[in-house]
């Protein structure tokens, strides 16, 4: 240790003048070098897993073949991007994806908040906790046992949703087959699965507030409500901010697995998303350079709802994430 | 470090930009190790060695794909390696991702002597690459080998690259695909087996009507189908009402199935089975989970697909209804009068070669001569059914399994699903069935056979088939379910085909008749 200090203290010495900026870097380095040491992992993380294989996207501008490798592929151009943009489905597959997604926000992204708000406003702990662990069961559950269960509960051939409806004498509705059951069938079971696992952030935002700012409203007479209009909302509206922008960085990720499973052929006219029509017209088929071109056209919207709403989030004073 | 750049390129692979094992840089190599490896932990890669060693002449080393979930142990790899006096090393690899490990070997150059693709679909998508000279063409060879050459011509020619031999083949009866029914049910109402498709028809309308479980509620439907046309009940209906399979020929020209008034008569027959409720309403919507289970709980008394599914039906269906009882039945007569079915290409997955492993054609003959060996009673017998008085018995000189079924999966299944040819051609002992309507359901094969229409496409190529083919026969799909379900009539299906030809069909129908015009 000694050593490793007196050599850097030499190396300093060696270096007069221009070295200062780095000689001061290099300290401040030194000085903090368990720090870094221990971000190193994550660094190396995202080098290894989120960056490097950025180099791949080169292959959707090639004929990607799995035995030439990227070296030896032959470089096409823009034809895959051709391919997709020409796609006589493809403005119905990006509606539907935004169209989802805007669902998704509007109908899904408050469900938590509101909940996080109700559960603090109980004060019995005991149906507190419970209530929430039960909510965020079903977020373990897997979208394969979530589809069955919906097939189970919406079937015509006696699903006990549609023998209630026969019941009480309305006519069945062929809620798995119908276009127009398939968006309300998927926000519903997003909502099911995913509002209870929402709440816990907000939980503890809240709980971050300070007591003191609710005694004093309520020394100037604030209801309940009033409180946590002025009070709760402001105090996590920061929370709210960022994991909204996060959210639209999602904006494309709908979940494969989930809307796959719902798809059929009856529905797909609302149902076919960028990444069910990945699978089907590229994966499925080892299309490389094609799936790689749809992602790659993907990412790049997500990056631009990104900017926007981070944009818009720091128009409103808040942070945003960069 | 074999190990972790192994992982490493799993890694990468998962992460679909498979090429980039190869190109990896070395510095992250070291680092990257420990934390890869964890991700890449689920696949029991790990008994891989990378490059097989080619000095000694019989050892041989297998990848494969694995449909269960762990590594069989080697109770059956020792067993064979003393009858073939071989040292041969199994590499199993998931089935679920077995075509991302076999790009990302094929990247790095690290194919074995011996590669099993998964299924018909990684053959085609292989052809590329066999077309590319990156296997050993095998034609030639076969004749020196005795038993190699009593493999089926006819499945061979399906599996040549234009002309070309390339691979072996693991044999699959060609026409499997008949009826289930409750004949419980048939025999209360006074029924007898369908001989036509009318008879069919007024069977799955009796059993929803006339309430064949006597409980005298009519909460039972006749025919139980899924969301799959080929696989499903609407492939095999179609044959019997003589549609052409995959393929057929018009005027000397090669179209496409549903350019056949029979498609649309079978498209009819379903609307009108469902249109009168007597099949599950969603059945399109219905996986096979669901629809089997329709079948089983007693509401759903026929079920068409698989008849070698009778056992593990009848199994769960007793659980439920005691005194259930099933049989199997096919060779159903169309309008026409004449019964017909389908056929598979006859080969469920192929072995093929590569020239990075094997060096010389020495090496390739010994590789063979493997195989050939496999293929003697003896050999084939222990891969199919495992080793005997452990595994199985013998009985009337059929093969029975014992009583540990867990056990015949785990050590068995791995290699039972790896043996090429078939019982006739590989000597296998054939199965001792003891439910009767399994053995029905053998002898229907068989019968099916002589009858099976053949997929006169099976040995040809279309590049746009392989690169669009799949995506293309969406549409087909969607229209298919859509007049079933009355949402469009027959200018609706005719618009859908058309659209179908303009986006690339037509393109398809005319490679295909060029590539048989060869």
């Amino acid at each position: 240790m000694r050593h490793a200090e007196t050599t850097a203290g030499a190396m300093e010495h060696s270096l007069p003048m221009k070295a200062g900026r780095r000689g001061e870097l290099w300290r401040r380095l030194r000085r903090n070098k368990w720090l870094y040491v221990m971000i190193l992992p994550g660094l190396l993380y995202f080098l290894i897993f989120k960056y490097a294989p950025m180099y791949g996207l080169v292959i959707s501008f090639q004929d990607f073949k799995p035995y030439k490798g990227i070296a030896d592929s032959p470089w096409v151009g823009f034809k895959h991007f051709e391919r997709l943009f020409t796609e006589p489905d493809f403005l119905q597959i990006l509606g539907n994806t935004l169209i989802l997604f805007g669902m998704n926000l509007l109908f899904f992204f408050p469900v938590p908040i509101i909940l996080a708000l109700l559960l603090n406003e109980v004060r019995v702990s005991v149906f507190k906790r419970t209530v929430q662990t039960l909510i965020y069961i079903p977020h373990f559950m897997s979208w394969v046992i979530i589809a069955s269960i919906s097939y189970v509960m919406l079937t015509m051939d006696g699903g006990i949703v549609n023998e209630l409806i026969a019941y009480f004498g309305f006519q069945k509705v062929n809620f798995l087959l119908s276009p127009e059951w398939f968006r309300p069938m998927y926000i519903l079971q997003v909502i099911w699965r995913e509002a209870g696992w929402g709440t816990i952030i907000y939980m503890a935002a809240i709980a971050s507030v300070d007591v003191e700012q609710y005694e004093a409203a309520r020394m100037d007479g604030a209801a309940r409500f009033r409180q946590i209009w002025h009070i709760t909302l402001p105090a996590i509206r920061g929370v709210i901010v960022v994991l909204l922008i996060l959210k639209i960085g999602d904006v494309l990720e709908l979940g494969f697995e989930h809307v796959y499973l719902l798809l059929n052929s009856m529905n797909r006219r609302v149902a076919e998303i960028i990444d069910t029509y990945v699978y089907t017209a590229g994966l499925r088929q080892q299309q490389f350079s094609y799936s790689a071109a749809i992602g790659f056209f993907k990412s790049f919207i997500g990056l631009l709802l990104v900017m926007l709403a981070n944009r818009l989030a720091r128009k409103m004073g808040e942070d945003g994430v960069y | 470090m074999r190990k972790s750049r192994a992982a490493f390129a799993l890694g990468l692979a998962l992460a679909s930009v498979p090429a980039l094992a190869a190109c990896s840089g070395d510095g992250g190599k070291e680092t990257a190790g420990p934390e890869t490896g964890a991700s890449a932990g689920t696949a029991p890669s790990e008994t891989a060695s990378a490059a097989p060693e080619k000095e000694e002449a019989a050892k041989i080393t297998i990848m494969l794909p694995l449909n269960i979930a762990e590594t069989p142990p080697d109770t059956v790899e020792k067993e064979i390696e003393r009858l073939t006096n071989t040292e041969l090393t199994y590499q199993f690899f998931p089935a679920d991702t077995y075509e991302e490990k076999l790009n990302a070997s094929f990247a790095t150059g690290s194919l074995p002597q011996v590669t099993y693709l998964k299924n018909q679909a990684t053959f085609l998508i292989m052809k590329d690459a066999i077309r590319e000279g990156q296997f050993w063409e095998i034609g030639p060879y076969l004749g020196e080998f005795a038993n190699l050459s009593k493999l089926k011509p006819a499945i061979l020619d399906n599996t040549k690259v234009d002309g070309k031999l390339y691979s072996l083949y693991v044999g699959r009866p060609l026409a499997r695909q008949g009826m289930i029914y409750r004949k419980d049910w048939a025999d209360k109402l006074g029924l007898k087996a369908p001989e036509t498709v009318d008879e069919l028809f007024e069977m799955a309308k009796r059993f929803t009507e006339d309430d064949p479980d006597g409980n005298g509620k009519p909460d039972t439907i006749g025919l139980a189908d899924r969301n799959d046309l080929i696989y499903g009940a609407f492939k095999t209906i179609a044959s019997w009402f003589a549609t052409p399979n995959n393929w057929g020929e018009k005027d000397g020209k090669l179209l496409p199935e549903f350019m056949f008034p029979e498609y649309e008569a079978t498209m009819d027959f379903m609307k009108k089975l469902r249109d009168g409720g007597y099949m599950n309403q969603d059945f399109a919507a219905t996986s096979k989970t669901d629809q089997t289970n329709l079948f089983t709980s007693g509401k759903a008394g026929i079920y068409i697909g698989s008849m070698q599914d009778v056992n593990s039906l009848q199994k769960d269906l007793v659980k439920n209804v005691p005194d259930a009882v099933v049989d199997t039945h096919a060779l159903i007569k169309g309008p026409s009068g004449q019964a017909t079915t389908w056929s598979i290409p006859g080969y469920n997955n192929v072995v093929l070669f590569p020239k990075s492993a094997i060096k010389d054609e020495a090496e390739l003959k010994k590789v063979l001569a493997f195989f050939d060996k496999l293929m003697t009673s003896e050999v084939a017998t222990t891969m199919f059914w495992g080793v005997e008085g452990v595994h199985y018995e013998k009985v009337d000189g059929k093969a029975k399994e014992l009583d540990d079924k867990e056990r015949i999966e785990r050590e068995v299944k791995g290699f039972k699903d790896s043996l090429i040819g078939e019982p006739e051609t590989n000597g296998q002992l054939e199965a001792y069935h003891t439910l009767e309507a399994r053995i029905h359901a053998e002898e229907l094969i068989v019968e099916n056979e002589k009858i099976a229409i053949h997929d006169p496409t099976a040995a040809l190529d279309s590049p746009t088939y392989t690169s669009e083919g799949l995506q293309l026969q969406e549409l087909i799909k969607d229209a298919t379910y859509k007049y079933m379900y009355g949402n469009i009539d027959n200018a609706g299906f005719q618009a859908m085909v058309d659209d179908w030809a303009k986006r690339g069909g037509s393109k398809i129908i005319e490679e295909f008749n060029a590539a048989r015009a060869k």
